[in-house]
């Protein structure tokens, strides 16, 4: 017989669908909100039924947004013939904040990931099929990470894409901005060589 | 009296699988040379400035080091050793293959030096874009062999006579090959020179390729048990690759 009263067994069995949470966190999460924090329990809870509501995919660019359209989606500056494909709205962020890139984008929400059971039906390759045959797009910018799991999807994408007669790039591989050799770790100059381009 | 160190272990090995594990950790599973099979946790590896970041790569030989008694073993240190260029398209989904299947072949901390050097050519043809299929090959039945299941590919089941290239036989789990009857169907068919063929690791013949691929897929079944192959699934549910 469990010494929890059934409501709160439910909780913590809940709060377990949280990435790396065990038993033991979720039941010190579930006393912590019960016990100290009620009144942030009950934000958390109504902010969670609102965003489920409220948050859905973009129908052109699948990343979060209230709307049917997501505001880069809706916006009329940023260049058609270009499309990003990136794994995370994370990801996404980092691109903006480079200000160097004024194309559209699409966000798989994930890579394939064989071992783990992640396969093309999880990444939305058939929305990704879509928006890039939208007759605007003619260049595809595979951005997923330098990983076995992104370079195996960025391979995928291309091979579903390049019959459609869209270009496939993928972002370049090398040294970072102002590296040193002497402080660059060894896995990345060995590909930066094998990978290496005329010089300008 | 000063407190005893835990032992460390080191050796060459590759990484199996990563999962994340808590805020800023990985759990993943090594396979080593002299150790076989082991999991350990990669303390810190997802921070974003963890020098590991870039080494905990599968497909890569790693020189690492790690300590601990229980079944999940601290990661000490790993070092990249190169070598093996990184795999390109195709070759990676390969690779998935192989590794899951030492992740559902193989038990842990059993060790298996020969599998190990088995292992690291067949990353090694793969990273070269040699044809896959046959590696793929090559590499399920010496990994049988390795795990004690050899198969018995140049002797007829029971009366141990040797194949004939000619003849057809089929394939008895845990037998051996079984001449067929004139006439007589089976749904996994092999000629002899297939056997033959795979007893040498020649792949060339495209009858060979196929017919290897089916024996290979009922091994491999029967020894998963209920296990699928999520890979594999994959690979056929990617409609161009």
């Amino acid at each position: 017989m469990s010494p929890h009263p059934d409501r709160l067994l439910r909780l913590i069995h809940a709060l377990r669908c949280l990435p790396g949470v065990g038993p033991r966190s979720a039941q010190r999460t579930a006393y912590h909100l019960l016990q100290h924090d009620r009144a942030g329990a009950l934000v958390l809870a109504q902010t969670l039924t609102d965003a489920l509501e409220g948050v859905q995919h973009c129908q052109q660019c699948n990343n979060f947004t209230e709307n049917p359209l997501c505001e880069l989606c809706a916006s009329d500056q940023r260049d058609g013939r270009l499309l990003c494909v990136l794994e995370t709205p994370a990801d996404l962020l980092m691109m903006e904040q480079t200000r160097s890139y004024q194309g559209r984008y699409f966000v798989l929400m994930g890579r394939l990931s064989p071992l783990d059971g992640m396969g093309p039906q999880d990444i939305h390759l058939d929305k990704l099929v879509r928006r890039a045959c939208d007759g605007m797009t003619q260049e595809v910018i595979l951005a997923t990470n330098f990983t076995a799991e992104g370079e195996a999807t960025a391979h995928a994408i291309t091979e579903l894409l390049r019959p459609r007669g869209l270009i496939l790039t993928r972002i370049a591989r090398g040294l970072p901005v102002g590296g040193e050799l002497e402080y660059v770790d060894s896995g990345t100059l060995a590909q930066a060589l094998l990978e290496r381009r005329p010089s300008a | 009296m000063s407190a005893q160190r835990p032992p460390v272990e080191s050796g060459q090995a590759f990484v199996l699988h990563a999962i994340a594990w808590r805020e800023t950790s990985q759990i993943i599973e090594l396979f080593t040379r002299q150790h076989g099979r082991v999991p350990v946790v990669a303390k810190g590896v997802r921070r974003a400035r963890s020098a590991l970041r870039g080494v905990l790569q599968p497909f890569q030989p790693l020189g690492v080091s790690w300590f601990g008694q229980g079944e999940l073993r601290t990661l000490k240190s790993a070092e990249w050793q190169g070598g093996i260029p990184l795999l390109q398209g195709r070759a990676i989904f390969c690779g998935f293959y192989l590794n899951e299947l030492l992740l559902k072949l193989v038990v842990r901390d059993d060790p298996h030096e020969g599998l190990f050097d088995i292992y690291t050519q067949a990353i090694q043809r793969l990273s070269e874009g040699d044809a896959l299929e046959p590696v793929l090959r090559s590499f399920e039945v010496s990994l049988l062999r390795e795990l004690g299941y050899a198969l018995p590919l140049q002797q007829e089941a029971d009366s141990h006579k040797p194949i004939d290239p000619g003849a057809n036989y089929r394939f008895e789990v845990e037998r051996g090959p079984v001449r067929l009857r004139e006439g007589e169907v089976h749904a996994v068919q092999l000629s002899g020179k297939t056997l033959l063929d795979m007893a040498e690791s020649r792949y060339e013949d495209p009858l060979t390729l196929n017919q290897s691929k089916q024996l290979m897929r009922l091994l491999l079944a029967h020894h998963l048990g209920h296990q699928d192959l999520h890979t594999r699934r994959i690979i056929q549910e990617l409609p161009s690759l």
